[in-house]
């Protein structure tokens, strides 16, 4: 074979001196089944020096085997200066075995055929000097399967723990996608919350603005309560012997005094209003209390 | 790198890509955790924030006020109103001859008006009469 210049990505199909047949009669229903035993079919095949890769598929009912090293054709491809990055996928002539029952002459004295099955090269000086020689004219539907230069050398990483590793990462990935998904969703209420709120009321949405409205309002709230949470206590403390004489509510201050005939109903006022921190002191017939607010 | 090479590693790069997704989303977890943290407090204090304020209005803004604020001469026997100047917000009412009764009643809705008080008198000026002096606003 002539060196050739390739520009576009070309399918190879190689003779049988790349790679060596078997055809066997076995009780194998799919083909990953076939290819883990097929390195035990070949072992008194092969030499046990090189490493060879595996090509299995079904012919009829029986299963067709295939041992071929990849480096090996590798190395012949780039003599007659076919790059890798060109072949786009590598077929066995085998594969081919019935398109061949018609002789093809492959150079001036050897030729491709098929004898009883299996595709075979041949001394053409051995063919009837009659014989009309078909042309290598293959259709591409009748060439199925084949392989890739690259899924035939040899990765780090076997394509089982390929598998199970990346579905593992694969599957964690997802996991942390859900759960950081699911955690922002949970904040998604509280913001629809806020965003109510800030359409309700637009000005609100400064921080400023809020500041400036509490700092406002806080006061007024704390003071008021405390205005009333007193005079609610003095009131409290009035009854039939403890009447109001004067209140006076100014001046953030509140002062009651109250008229007290019995002493111990005074003790009673006094107790009460200084566990609500009044000032208390005596004035008179009853007493004074007062509270700074 | 050319075809033949990404073939030849194509495991290698789907583990590579499947790890980088994983990395990936675990930096989208982390950084979600860190969002919901960091905007949890934030929202829960604006939220916090703005219904405080909401609060604050509603009572201390005084809107409709006026009405309300009207009860505190009717509350009592109009005879007894001294004075009631009402403008702008501003209230200025006295009262006399009001009986503890009538004190009570009208201290307890000047309480439930959410008015400023800016001075309250509540003096006896005889037996069981009071006067009483009162100043707000809102």
């Amino acid at each position: 074979m002539d060196s050739v210049t390739l520009k576009n990505s070309v399918d190879i199909i190689l003779t049988p001196q790349f790679y060596t047949f078997l055809r066997e009669d076995l009780d194998l229903k799919f083909s990953y089944q076939a290819k883990q035993i097929a390195p035990s079919l070949f072992d008194d095949y092969l030499d046990r020096g090189k490493e060879y890769q595996y090509y299995v598929y079904k012919c009829g009912n029986q299963w067709c085997f295939i041992a071929y090293n990849i480096e090996e054709i590798d190395s012949f491809l780039e003599s007659k200066g076919i790059e890798k990055h060109r072949v786009s996928k590598i077929f066995f002539a085998q594969q081919l075995a019935d398109e061949l029952e018609d002789p093809i002459e492959l150079s001036s004295n050897s030729v491709l055929h098929t004898i009883d099955g299996i595709v075979t090269i041949f001394p053409k000086s051995l063919m009837p000097s009659d014989i009309e020689y078909a042309r290598a004219n293959f259709n591409k539907s009748k060439l199925k399967g084949g392989v890739t230069m690259g899924a035939s050398l040899n990765s780090f990483v076997s394509l089982k723990e390929t598998i199970i590793l990346s579905s593992l990462f694969f599957l964690l990935g997802s996991t942390f996608i859900f759960e950081g998904y699911r955690t922002k969703s949970s904040v998604e209420s509280d913001n629809e919350k806020l965003i109510e709120l800030l359409s309700e009321n637009s000005n609100f949405s400064n921080s400023r603005v809020r500041a400036s409205l509490l700092e406002q309002y806080k006061p007024i709230d704390t003071l008021e309560r405390q205005k009333r949470d007193s005079i609610q206590v003095i009131s409290k403390l009035l009854s039939a012997q403890s009447q109001l004489k004067s209140l006076t509510l100014k001046n953030n201050k509140i002062e009651a005094t109250l008229s007290i005939t019995d002493k111990m109903v005074t003790q009673q006022v006094k107790e009460h209003a200084e566990a609500k921190n009044f000032t208390v002191s005596s004035s008179g017939n009853g007493l004074n209390v007062e509270k700074k607010l | 790198m050319n075809l033949m090479t990404l073939q030849r590693y194509k495991n290698e790069i789907v583990l590579l890509l499947s790890l980088l997704f994983m990395i990936g989303a675990f930096f989208y977890k982390s950084s979600a955790n860190g969002y919901v943290e960091k905007n949890r407090l934030a929202v829960a204090s604006q939220i916090a924030e703005i219904s405080t304020i909401q609060k604050y209005k509603k009572q201390w803004d005084g809107k409709g006020l006026g009405s309300k604020v009207k009860l505190l001469k009717t509350v009592v026997p109009e005879s007894k109103v001294k004075k009631f100047l009402k403008k702008t917000k501003k209230l200025d009412a006295s009262y006399e001859n009001l009986d503890a009764k009538e004190v009570t009643i009208l201290t307890n809705k000047l309480l439930n008006v959410p008015v400023q008080i800016t001075k309250l008198d509540i003096i006896e000026s005889s037996k069981n009469k009071f006067k009483v002096e009162l100043k707000c606003k809102w």
